[in-house]
């Protein structure tokens, strides 16, 4: 008997092998948490509720893998979910008091002396600040493109628009930092 | 960072998006919710994976597991009736129930004496005389941070101490709970820990701003060198028997693992490449064999390694299961330690702080055994009788001697300065 090696195969074919093996999805998870923390981490600014959503999305990726034909990029199909849910998260928080970022990004960085992690926090604070700025689909793009780091064509493929159409919205939506967010003015200083 | 997407960006907008990229960079995801949610991924896969059962199969089941748990219960009940004497003297049973004798041994000093020192969220205590509380060191505040400290064989306390970056190591004087800086004028960096020559005549640290660097000194700051390593420390460079060389885990050019650094040539030994970050490594009391965890990947599992320092023979004693793979989801071994008579080795072992457990090893290889679950920071006292730990922001001691016996609370941990990770907590008896 073979032992397939997981970590030498592509999303495709471990996904494949995801229906039936545990260990696959295992593998596939490991590649891609980081991207689904990162991309709830952007957009809701709070470590609980970022470590909620992404349980969520893996679990619901776990009940769909079956679903999963290879028709786009497994980590696009995977965003797709992550992007579904953080808009249900959204709207059923619209009726309740929003947590204050400030606040909600006061989290400890383990291992790490407390004057770099606080230097840290106060640039995410304001890098995510600057992204409340920009219009949705602009800072979508953005966090898909640099938080879950997709390429063009698998943010595209999350978006639903074409390659040319996702480049653009990045575009513009790093002119939009540029002249309108706080970032701006730090770069200014510089 | 997206290197792909960055390269196609004009150079007036790459600024932006480098700021972009180093927010990413920051939002690591916490280990532990990391491994949490693997190992509830895998749970809801096999039950997701169980065949579908039928309204009977489901119904029959539980029927008759409880049928089968109320007969267990009665003939357990009649078979203990029958054993034990109608009025057996208090304390005399052996489950698990508070030992009125050790607790009063403890509060009395009579066994586990000497005070025991904790390092908990950039602070660092020792227990009160009757150990039902902590004391704290600089209880004014006037270092930043307090990260860590040592026990030198003969029963000084270093602590490691930073003010806003700057790094000092501070003798404990136990008359008086004052500490005074051992540098004048330091000029170090912030300091990550220190520790004790065997003779303890001498201190090296290191800090994280120059971490290919140890700094030696002798213990009243005199006489402090700078070593060169060529090699990147990562954790716990400590002394080896004779102090002509110094152990730590760290990576040259080619590996990681743990290396041997000559203070008198400055050569590199390799002594496992298999030990990782957080493994730790303990000498002996008696510094002729050096204990240390190799994580096997590739064979699925973390080996309890001696070493004789003289001729470096190994020998492995113990084993536990880890994933296999190159994932990141493999538990991490630490606060190995060996008790002063040399005969047991305890470590924690696990992935989170609640998923972590305490084991016993003996010395000889001829049995390991899982003491204490959700526990972490364990340390044999000197006399063998207790072992002190962490569990659940609260401090403990376990009678070594009866270790079915419930735990003596030592007390609640205090709030520190600020929250740091479990990990650095740490629990060392004085020698």
């Amino acid at each position: 008997m073979t032992i397939p090696h997981y970590p030498s195969m592509d999303d495709a074919n471990l996904a494949r092998l995801a229906r039936a093996e545990p260990d696959a999805f295992a593998e596939l998870y490991r590649r891609h948490v980081q991207s689904v923390y990162r991309y709830h981490m952007a957009h809701t600014g709070n470590v609980h509720d970022a470590e909620d959503l992404t349980s969520q999305t893996f679990m619901s990726a776990l009940e769909g893998i079956r679903s999963y034909r290879g028709a786009a990029p497994y980590i696009a199909w995977l965003m797709g979910i992550a992007s579904r849910l953080r808009l249900r998260f959204f709207r059923r928080r619209a009726t309740k008091p929003e947590v204050p970022l400030d606040a909600a990004l006061h989290i400890p960085t383990p291992g790490l002396p407390t004057d770099r992690s606080a230097f840290q926090r106060l640039e995410r604070t304001r890098i995510l600040n600057a992204l409340k700025q920009l219009s949705s689909d602009r800072a979508e793009a953005l966090i898909l493109c640099f938080f879950s780091e997709l390429s063009f064509t698998e943010a595209a493929s999350v978006l639903g628009k074409s390659e040319a159409a996702v480049k653009m919205l990045v575009s513009r939506g790093l002119q939009d930092l540029r002249a309108r967010s706080s970032i701006a003015l730090e770069m200014d200083y510089e | 960072m997206n290197k792909e997407i960055f390269d196609q960006l004009p150079a007036d907008e790459q600024p932006v998006a480098a700021k972009l990229n180093s927010a990413a960079d920051n939002m690591k995801v916490p280990q532990d919710f990391q491994w949490k949610l693997e190992t509830q991924l895998m749970d809801a896969y096999q039950n997701k994976s169980q065949p579908a059962k039928g309204w009977f199969t489901k119904l029959i089941a539980p029927a008759a597991w409880t049928v089968a748990a109320v007969l267990g219960f009665v003939l357990l009940n009649w078979t203990i009736r029958s054993i034990i004497p109608s009025e057996q003297a208090p304390g005399s049973s052996s489950t698990a129930i508070p030992s009125e004798t050790f607790e009063s041994n403890v509060r009395q000093g009579e066994i586990c004496e000497g005070p025991l020192a904790l390092a908990h969220d950039f602070s660092v205590y020792v227990t009160n005389q009757d150990k039902t509380g902590f004391i704290e060191l600089d209880e004014s505040h006037a270092i930043g941070e307090l990260r860590s400290f040592a026990w030198s064989a003969d029963g000084q306390l270093a602590v490691v101490g930073n003010t806003t970056g700057t790094g000092n190591i501070f003798l404990w004087n136990p008359t008086d709970n004052s500490l005074s800086a051992v540098v004048p004028n330091s000029e170090l960096g912030y300091l990550m820990d220190a520790a004790w020559s065997r003779d303890s005549k001498m201190l090296l640290a290191w800090s994280v701003q120059n971490n290919t660097v140890v700094y030696l000194m002798n213990s009243d700051g005199s006489a402090q060198k700078e070593i060169q390593l060529g090699m990147y420390i990562s954790t716990a460079p400590q002394f080896a028997p004779g102090d002509q060389s110094i152990v730590l885990y760290g990576s040259n050019s080619s590996s990681f693992g743990l290396f041997e650094f000559s203070l008198d040539d400055s050569q590199i030994k390799t002594i496992s490449n298999f030990v990782e970050d957080e493994t730790g490594f303990a000498w002996s009391p008696d510094g002729s064999r050096l204990a240390y965890f190799e994580m096997d990947r590739d064979v699925g599992e973390a080996r309890l390694v001696t070493e004789e320092f003289e001729s470096g023979d190994k020998t492995t004693f113990a084993t536990l299961p880890i994933p296999k793979g190159s994932g990141s989801s493999i538990p991490d071994v630490a606060n190995l330690s060996w008790s002063q008579d040399g005969k047991f080795l305890v470590f924690e072992f696990g992935r989170s702080a609640s998923d972590r457990a305490i084991y016993l090893a003996n010395a000889d290889g001829t049995g390991l055994v899982k003491l204490v679950d959700s526990a972490h920071a364990p340390t044999i006292s000197s006399d063998g009788n207790c072992l002190a730990y962490i569990s659940n922001k609260q401090a403990f001691l376990l009678d070594l001697k009866n270790t079915t016996a419930t735990p003596l609370l030592i007390a609640d941990l205090p709030a520190g300065r600020s929250t740091s990770d479990f990990r650095l907590d740490k629990l060392q008896w004085k020698p």
